[in-house]
């Protein structure tokens, strides 16, 4: 239909002036090289300055131009549209589940509310040496796939438990830190931590259908975390009934 | 109440149903001759009442874990006010309602199911 046109499809929404959020359509020429979804927005918003989007590093290290691109969440800085184009089409919508300040920009307070929970920072009441915590290489090693986060929320926003209970389920994103910490052998408030965790929806709305890892723009697999997480409340439970009959 | 009690109960429950129906299937692939009397004597049988008994007591479980967390996903606040605000208010009750229903039957089917194995 349109050999060197690209069509965007865009979510739009000012609650000042719209009622409701709609669909508008953009034609613009092709570009000639393959540029990524952040750089159309760019060209989009020369066209249009009352577009509203996040971005700031453009190079997918933080994480604030997560969007839904084609159906799929995703960074815009990192996504070249070749990769998601349909029939020359793009169509853009913010981060399914949260609510829309304004077009693309989505209010993040309940993803952050659900980081907070899991008190993402070391807790160790020790004595600090002079200079660091030192870890063993092996127990390093065990932080990789788990710190490279960027808390983006295409995983939170891309799974269903978190649509429907965003106060309740912490989501993927937040309980893949979760076990960073729960892992992490500098950090001593494992057994609280795993408390906090332990009640049907903290991590147990997880029915593993696994959204977050086909989505994360990192390769991260927060189902996999979320997994060991289960099996350290289900070691938890164990030890303390075998602590409770010695 | 603990998330792990809920995710054992559904796992292991599973679990049971399923190696309820290898024990059925098997009766039928392992018997040479399928007829009355043989059948008679299989449902009749002491094994078959009990694991019967306690198979549907892991369905009834198993389905009340499932049923509680599709009425918790679904009929809330937030998933109803995408049909109406009206309903949305009505959600705690709606919900309530809901977990009445379903514990109703469920009580209902393992009676039924309890009279026609043991009476």
């Amino acid at each position: 239909m349109f050999g060197n046109k690209l069509e965007i499809s865009l979510y739009r929404y000012n609650p000042e002036e719209d009622k409701f959020p709609y669909m508008k359509k953009y034609i613009i020429d092709k570009p000639e090289r393959d540029i990524m979804v952040l750089d159309l927005l760019n060209l989009l918003k020369e066209e249009d300055q009352s577009i509203s989007y996040r971005r700031s590093c453009r190079e997918g290290v933080c994480g604030s131009d997560g969007m839904n691109i084609n159906g799929k969440n995703g960074l815009a800085c990192i996504t070249p549209i070749s990769e998601v184009i349909k029939r020359n089409k793009i169509e853009l919508r913010p981060l399914p589940g949260l609510p829309v300040i304004r077009d693309l920009v989505v209010d993040m307070t309940e993803f952050y509310s659900q980081y907070e929970k899991i008190k993402p920072f070391l807790q160790n009441e020790t004595t600090a040496p002079e200079q660091e915590r030192l870890q063993s290489p092996e127990d390093r090693d065990k932080l990789d796939g788990l710190y490279e986060c960027i808390l983006c929320a295409c995983c939170s926003t891309s799974c269903p438990s978190f649509w429907w209970n965003p106060d309740k389920f912490v989501g993927p994103a937040a309980l893949l830190q979760a076990y960073r910490f729960l892992v992490d052998s500098r950090d001593l408030k494992t057994q609280e931590r795993l408390e906090s965790l332990s009640d049907p929806f903290s991590v147990y709305r997880c029915h593993g259908i696994m959204n977050c890892v086909n989505v994360c723009p990192k390769g991260l697999n927060p189902n996999k975390a979320i997994g060991e997480i289960k099996s350290m409340l289900h070691k938890n439970k164990k030890d303390i009934i075998v602590s409770d009959g010695a | 109440m603990k998330g792990s009690i809920l995710w054992n109960i559904q796992r292991y429950s599973a679990l049971f149903i399923f190696a309820y129906f290898i024990y059925i299937v098997s009766f039928f692939i392992i018997s040479d001759e399928i007829n009355f009397s043989i059948l008679s004597n299989f449902f009749f049988s002491y094994t078959f009442k009990v694991s019967t008994t306690f198979v549907f007591l892991m369905i009834v479980a198993h389905s009340y874990v499932g049923l509680w967390t599709v009425g918790t996903d679904y009929l809330t606040e937030r998933t109803l006010g995408f049909l109406s605000k009206s309903l949305a208010k009505r959600a705690g009750l709606l919900r309530n309602l809901y977990f009445i229903v379903f514990i109703t039957l469920g009580i209902f089917y393992l009676m039924v199911i309890l009279y026609i194995i043991w009476l």
